[in-house]
């Protein structure tokens, strides 16, 4: 027998199974750039603004990302979908421009040159997302 | 921040991570042990912060100091929030997610004891 494939069956939502770890692995990410970037805005604001603005942002989308998986909902994971492809777009425009003009940014972001500076997971977490988003997609 | 230390928080960290992978690869959820762990991984991670604003408040200044000042932070929330996360899950997925936190830990503890260096 067919497994049925109703919407709201537990095993489609992006808040079960792996999507427990991608969960996890934005809400680090959130932590770890949102954090750096207010303390960095806060306390030497003028080294570097447009870095620390991007990073900010870069940190906010994370943590869009982090809460809307984490919900689960048909309602949340459009609005995923949004956060993880500007997501994309992010670290790839910053990646690339990064790569062109060393110069740009007087400090690092999280997606400086495609997320160099933590092991390229910025760069393959993207990815990931909408392809759990896909798998877990409901049926029409 | 004290070398020592550091490399403690990251052995621990690095225990946790093993220890919840293994859970979930033996499709087993979080004991009491595990948590018991964890709490153990947070504690010697909160000492290192401590130590680090202590450094910080006499006077010591890493070349990144900002970076350095929302490290010893973000790395307090990580482990409750984690803890929290999978608590609400009873699959063997929840073991995973904080394996993904303590791997947070060592990586931004990596990244502290690169960034405990004095600048101007």
């Amino acid at each position: 027998m067919a497994e049925p494939r109703r919407v709201g069956n537990p095993e489609r939502r992006t808040n079960r199974g792996p999507g427990r770890i991608l969960v996890a692995v934005y809400g680090v990410f959130a932590l770890a750039a949102t954090t750096r970037a207010v303390v960095q805005l806060l306390i030497q604001y003028d080294r570097a603004p447009l870095a620390y603005w991007l990073s900010l942002v870069s940190g906010l989308v994370y943590v869009v990302a982090t809460i809307t998986l984490g919900l689960g909902t048909r309602a949340s994971r459009r609005v995923a979908i949004g956060a993880i492809a500007f997501e994309l777009v992010g670290v790839l425009v910053v990646g690339t421009l990064t790569v062109a003009d060393p110069a740009l940014f007087p400090d690092a972001t999280v997606w400086s040159t495609y997320g160099i500076g933590y092991g390229f997971v910025p760069l393959v977490l993207p990815f990931l997302g909408l392809a759990w988003l896909w798998r877990t997609r409901p049926n029409r | 921040m004290i070398d020592g230390l550091a490399y403690a928080v990251i052995a621990v960290a690095a225990v946790g991570v093993v220890w919840a992978v293994i859970s979930t690869a033996r499709n087993r959820t979080t004991s009491w042990a595990l948590l018991g762990w964890v709490a153990l991984s947070e504690l010697v991670t909160l000492v290192q912060s401590v130590i680090g604003f202590v450094r910080l408040a006499g006077g010591f200044r890493p070349a990144e100091y900002a970076t350095t000042v929302g490290y010893l932070i973000g790395i307090l929330v990580l482990l409750p929030l984690a803890t929290v996360w999978a608590l609400t899950d009873r699959s063997r997925w929840a073991p995973a997610v904080l394996a993904v936190a303590e791997a947070g830990v060592l990586a931004m503890t990596l990244r502290l004891l690169v960034l405990w260096t004095p600048g101007g």
